[in-house]
């Protein structure tokens, strides 16, 4: 079994260790005898997306904003909507998870249009919520434990029908106020969490694996694998916090 | 001086000297009280002292070092802020320590070495002449925010001194587009194609795309980072031909590096103190903002060879058979760089990484996950052991595991002591890598074993 990983625009979105995620994801297929291949997608790639089980979208500065917009609105928004329909694994994480959504409008009231392949929005606040944090999972999303580090001065609203994908035990997660972290939707999973996320959670990266496995090949396992390190660190950050 | 000020002198004196009888360091706590009472207090003494201050992401310590042995060769009196207090309470301390009761300075130059977002606040109170921008790469963004708002406060600041003359690192396209906007003299220190062997482009890189009109850089060399000769193909924004020029690295040695530099023109075989390509930046950067002070190039020159860094820069111990460096790291393009040194070590080592996440630290640690700590596989054959330690060891653990360290190869030791005591009789070298905090603690504990100063001595 293998499974083909594209991480998109690894060049501007990158700015929380997350290629982290992508090593965890890989290593932890190699380790069990899978096959992993990634693909780094930058901007300006014209390549298309079919063909791919997972695609990661990871955190960027302001700084590169407008030129992502701009290599989105030539056509990748309507193939991650078309992806995201299909079934396609995707893990976005902050500002790849605000990206997912409708828009985002600053503190002045600037709106920037994202892709709409989520029923979120985001609102550029004052304050910034930074700092370790710990959520559960909805059972449709696992149902374990995460801890992570979240930065960010946007709320993040959920639509009415859009499921979150956990709820905050410690921090701020999607907004600070209504105890909702991330978003889950078919497989596409968003969140604020990086750290980064998946190296320190194996339970949520493996879920993240065996859903891009069944959707492959009907049916899939996973064998376990000697988790301590991880386990270790995430047990003491769960316990910090 | 007024009353006030008079006042917040000697308060700021009394704290320093009670923090002392207690054995605290008391570097910036007296001062933050004298501003309470007296908030331009650093503007009144540095009125009538000359300064070269030297801020950026990396490198800050080791180029006030070598500015200051600068000053020692050219027999200037001068004081710095040694201890790395370096935000505006910290430097109003070393002021304050450096006058008389009625405010008179005793000393005619300072060497301060400033924190990127404390430079608003310093700048326009200090009036320096000559200011250093060492380089900007990622660094803490839970404190910072993104680099380009370092940058911004950066350009703020200088906007308050437009007298001072700027020391920029033209290798820099974040540093070097502070020249685009500011009416300040510039002159501009680099390290020129074919210095070192260019590098590929580095998988993850803090300034990809012109800083001007955001079209992506070409590159005719890469020295490290995003450091080396950018150029936007759009726009025309470029590197600027250094004035202080690093042309040929010569020889890198685990304890320092002949290069050739070209001064204004003039050629010169330097010997570098320190080892690791970071430092050769830090040299000639240093070397620049000592010569536009007004020091020789003979002075500055000398400077280079016989620098006293310390205070976890490269700083070496003898601790019972055991040969130990120890390199701080904070951020991914540092700690790159230390992992460059290793890999050109010649020796067996054993590693011990110690990671915090204080406040002083970046409570964000996820910077480990940009540091290639792959390259240890290359050179695996020569590590003896890996420890790791501090706060968040077992985060540490987990990078280096997937990085391809065998789990059972790494080994956790939280307690300072006992690690310290594992390493004496040791007969390998031994390679330190702390965070900030963890430094400050490891240090103190290794001084005991070695016998030494306090960082505030
Ligand atoms: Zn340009």
């Amino acid at each position: 079994m293998e499974l083909k990983i594209c991480h998109l625009y690894p060049d501007v979105l990158n700015l929380y260790g997350d290629s982290g995620n992508i090593r965890c994801l890989q290593k932890r297929l190699l380790w069990r005898g899978m096959g992993a291949e990634v693909t780094k997608m930058p901007l300006g790639t014209r390549t298309s997306l079919a063909g791919y089980d997972i695609v990661f979208i990871g955190g960027g500065q302001d700084f590169e904003q407008q030129v992502l917009l701009e290599d989105l609105h030539r056509g990748r928004d309507s193939e991650i909507r078309a992806a995201a329909l299909d079934g396609v694994v995707f893990l976005t994480i902050c500002g790849g998870y605000q990206m997912m959504g409708h828009y985002y409008e600053t503190f002045d009231g600037q709106r920037c249009d994202f892709i709409g392949a989520l029923d979120l929005y985001t609102v550029g606040a004052k304050k910034r919520m930074i700092g370790n944090y710990k959520f559960r999972c909805t059972d449709s999303a696992g149902g374990s434990v995460v801890v992570g580090f979240e930065n960010h001065s946007g709320r993040t609203v959920l639509g009415s029908a859009l499921e979150p994908l956990g709820k905050v035990l410690t921090g701020f997660g999607n907004n600070g106020e209504d105890g909702t972290e991330g978003a889950h939707w078919k497989n596409v999973f968003g969140t604020y969490s990086h750290g980064p996320m998946l190296p320190k959670n194996p339970q949520f990266c493996d879920m993240l694996l065996l859903t891009a496995l069944e959707r492959k090949y009907g049916r899939a396992e996973l064998a376990p694998l000697d988790d301590a390190a991880e386990l270790a660190a995430h047990d003491e950050m769960c316990a910090r916090l | 001086m007024n009353f006030k000020a008079i006042l917040a002198i000697l308060l700021c004196k009394l704290l320093r000297l009670l923090s002392r009888l207690l054995h605290r360091g008391g570097t910036a706590m007296p001062g933050r009280y004298a501003l309470k009472l007296c908030p331009d207090l650093l503007a009144r003494l540095s009125k009538n002292v000359r300064s070269v201050v030297i801020t950026g992401t990396n490198g800050k310590t080791s180029s006030s070092r070598i500015v200051e042995q600068a000053f020692v060769e050219q027999g200037r009196s001068y004081f710095a802020n040694r201890s790395g207090a370096n935000l505006l309470s910290g430097i109003t301390t070393e002021f304050v320590m450096n006058c008389t009761l009625g405010g008179k300075m005793k000393k005619e130059w300072a060497v301060i070495e400033c924190d990127e977002a404390a430079a608003v606040k310093v700048f326009p109170q200090l009036q320096p002449q000559v200011v250093v921008v060492t380089n900007l790469f990622r660094d803490q963004l839970d404190r910072f925010g993104e680099v380009t708002h370092t940058l911004s406060n950066i350009r703020t600041a200088i906007e308050a001194v437009p007298q001072a003359a700027l020391c920029l690192n033209a290798d820099c396209s974040l540093c070097s587009s502070l020249a685009l906007s500011l009416p300040n003299r510039v002159v501009y220190f680099g390290m020129e194609k074919g210095a070192v062997p260019s590098r590929a482009k580095p998988e993850l890189s803090d300034a990809t795309h012109c800083i001007r009109c955001k079209t992506e850089y070409e590159y005719d060399y890469i020295s490290y980072g995003h450091l080396g000769g950018f150029r936007c193909p759009k726009c025309g924004y470029a590197r600027h031909a250094a004035d202080y020029a690093v042309t040929d690295v010569i020889e890198q040695r685990s304890s320092g590096t002949t290069a050739a530099f070209s001064i204004c023109g003039e050629r010169r075989v330097v010997e570098i103190n320190l080892p690791a390509l970071y430092n050769v930046y830090n040299a000639v950067g240093a070397l620049a903002a000592a010569m536009e002070s007004g020091v020789g190039a003979d002075e500055a020159v000398r400077a280079l060879a016989s620098f006293q860094c310390g205070f976890g820069r490269m700083e070496a111990f003898r601790l019972g058979k055991a040969d130990v460096r120890m390199m701080l790291v904070k951020n991914p393009a540092g700690c790159n760089q230390v992992i460059d040194y290793l890999e050109n070590l010649h020796n067996r080592f054993v590693l011990a990484i110690c990671l915090n996440d204080r406040g002083a630290d970046g409570t964000d640690i996820s910077w480990i996950w940009d540091a290639e700590f792959e390259r240890l596989n290359s050179i695996a054959g020569r590590i003896e052991k890996v420890i790791v330690s501090g706060d968040r060891a077992q985060d540490m653990r987990v990078r280096l595991k997937y990085a391809g360290i065998p789990d059972e190869n790494i080994t956790v030791e939280r307690d300072y002591e006992k690690l310290v005591s594992s390493l004496e009789p040791l007969q390998t070298d031994v390679c330190l890598m702390p965070t900030y905090t963890a430094m400050l603690e490891l240090r103190s504990v290794m001084i005991r074993h070695c016998g030494g100063a306090e960082f505030w001595e």
